[in-house]
């Protein structure tokens, strides 16, 4: 018994290990090319450790590309979509679970649906949508458009999330003379917190990850975001590959360090509901 | 007082429908402001030839009926099926194997969750422009490791050859986007009760029926909303391919978001574009129709 579980054991690292290095050799590759110098990333034999090792293009991140106001651009709109789809997610879950009403089988069918448009389409509507309401080229415009967009996926998950909680909760409440709202915001939010907060995340990645609508809507150069910033290095006359990857390990950073510090809480959360359907 | 007591129920339960409306408002607004409004509008669109500033000529379902028998279309669309089940596969498979992997104790587990979910974490522009640096055909580091470990004798230029481009993207977009369909399988399997596999040990199942009538079973309901999601998320895919090949060369990775997205705004055929549009919501819609069949899911 105790043979075949190690035997086991090293098998599954194997296997793991062989899907790591997929994983992990181009990080570091991108890594690597970050601190070159141009001469360096244009080596016949590529070189694994530069030497001598140079941030020069980290400093140009910030100062030939202002690339901080980006930085700054794409969290505003990432932290604000976050907060306005995941409330309207929060009220319309636990809305769809706890209360009988026409229209709800329609409405959560109608959420997938969204999910099927191509945005290459809706981006056109969607320019004509914000100038009526005078939002293009404001940051508060994409933010709607990322709430919008991601409220249907955030809403589904909630959903399960809302199911897990027994609804005698809410009856015991009820009967003490709680409202609906107070139900909802003291008695079963508190509960989810986990369920929430996996949600939050995976809206602030969407929208760190958005590029064709930020691409569109915006087009003053105070605001654009980091994803439109790194294209416009790429499309530039000739690619500098080590400027272009210092760009793409400092915006991929905040994400990985967010996930790093709340990645219990990120797994745990996912566990939590997703799954009961 | 039976009758009184019904009556009480009655007015309570209509308080609590009103309610219900009242927690929905704000997405049902969302929606129709942002959502459903830009879709009407889409279909609008797809009935003009309009170049939005100067050109509004009706044409009605002129664009539509072109469509089907658009050469350039349908071979679009051909490819996105391909790309699209391709993807999908990959995701399942890469997604399965380590979130059972993943499942066990084991030390170490935690630093190896964070590695396998890293691709999540990078923007698709930056995956694009990654994978392109490394498949460069001059400097690119995929070559140099080839060539060492005897796989090509000379180096090859990835993205630019017509029958290596397609599964280079393909590729990439699996490495993109496992990480979601693995962090769904693995958040099933551990809501999975163990007495179940206990149970069906003791009946005398072996791993692999364990897995084909205690896993695949207890994971269907997620998995069903998943693989719908993944696949019409991915049969929409535009940035990644776009950023590495730009469609090219020739044809050979022009998925019909790439299409539509050429013809409004290259061409200025927004009406086209939108008609195209709108055919490939009908797409994903049917696909969402065909896996719900298939996987009998209410």
């Amino acid at each position: 018994m105790n043979k075949k579980k190690l035997i086991e054991n090293i098998l599954s690292w194997i296997v793991l290990i062989f899907f790591a290095i997929f994983i992990v050799v181009p990080i570091l590759w991108m890594i690597s090319t970050a601190f070159k110098t141009e001469a360096q990333t244009y080596s016949p034999t590529p070189i694994w450790v530069p030497k001598p090792i140079t941030l020069d293009s980290f400093k140009k991140f910030f100062n030939t590309y202002s690339f901080g106001k980006m930085l700054k651009n794409s969290l505003v709109s990432c932290v604000f979509s976050m907060i306005i789809c995941v409330t309207c997610a929060c009220f319309a879950g636990y809305g769809v679970t706890r209360f009988k009403f026409r229209g709800k089988k329609q409405l959560m069918s109608f959420l997938l649906l969204t999910q099927m448009f191509p945005s290459v389409m809706l981006v056109v509507p969607f320019y004509s949508v914000l100038s009526n309401y005078h939002l293009t080229n404001k940051l508060f415009g994409l933010i709607i458009v990322y709430a919008a967009t991601n409220v249907a996926f955030s809403t589904w998950m909630l959903v399960s999330y809302f199911k897990t909680i027994p609804i005698e909760l809410d009856e015991a409440a009820r009967i003490d003379g709680a409202s609906s709202f107070r139900i909802f915001w003291n008695i079963i939010l508190p509960l989810i917190v986990p369920g929430i907060s996996a949600v939050a995340m995976f809206v602030l990645f969407s929208g760190w990850n958005e590029y064709m609508y930020s691409s569109v809507l915006l087009s003053s150069d105070d605001l654009k975001t980091i994803t439109v910033g790194i294209i416009s290095l790429n499309s530039q006359y000739q690619i500098k590959w080590n400027d272009l990857m210092a760009a793409s390990v400092i915006s991929s950073l905040p994400l990985v360090i967010l996930f790093v510090c709340f990645q219990k809480y990120f797994i745990a959360g996912m566990t939590g509901g997703a799954v009961k359907n | 007082m039976a009758n009184l007591q019904s009556r009480m129920e009655k007015y309570k339960n209509k308080r609590y429908e009103k309610d219900g409306y009242l927690f929905i408002f704000p997405i049902v607004f969302m929606l129709a402001t942002l959502i459903i409004y830009p879709m009407c509008y889409g279909v609008y669109l797809s009935l003009f030839n309009t170049n939005l500033v100067n050109k509004w000529k009706f044409v009605g379902f002129k664009y539509y009926i072109e469509a089907f028998t658009n050469p350039d279309f349908y071979s679009s669309v051909l490819l996105t099926f391909k790309f699209m089940i391709l993807v999908v596969i990959g995701h399942f498979v890469v997604g399965f194997i380590l979130a059972t992997l993943l499942n066990r104790e084991f030390k170490g587990r935690t630093i190896m969750r964070v590695i396998f979910m890293l691709p999540w974490f990078f923007p698709e522009v930056v995956v694009a422009l990654l994978f392109t640096w490394i498949m460069n055909p001059m400097y690119g580091v995929l070559n140099d490791i080839l060539i060492n470990i005897g796989v090509i004798s000379s180096n090859i230029s990835w993205l630019g050859t017509k029958e290596l481009a397609f599964p280079a993207i393909v590729f990439v977009c699996i490495w993109k986007g496992y990480p979601l369909v693995m962090t769904m399988i693995l958040a099933g399997l551990q809501s999975i009760s163990k007495d179940l596999y206990e149970a069906a040990e003791i009946d005398g199942a072996g791993r692999w029926k364990q897995f084909l009538y205690v896993t695949v079973p207890s994971l269907k309901p997620i998995l069903t909303t998943v693989v719908i999601l993944d696949s019409v998320w991915w049969f929409k895919q535009y940035t990644q391919v776009f950023t590495m090949t730009a469609g090219g060369p020739g044809k050979a990775t022009t998925l019909i978001s790439l299409g539509i997205y050429k013809t409004a705004f290259t061409d200025l055929r927004f009406g086209k574009g939108a008609a195209w549009g709108i055919l490939v919501f009908f797409i994903c819609y049917l696909i969402s129709l065909v896996y719900k069949v298939v996987l009998k899911d209410e």
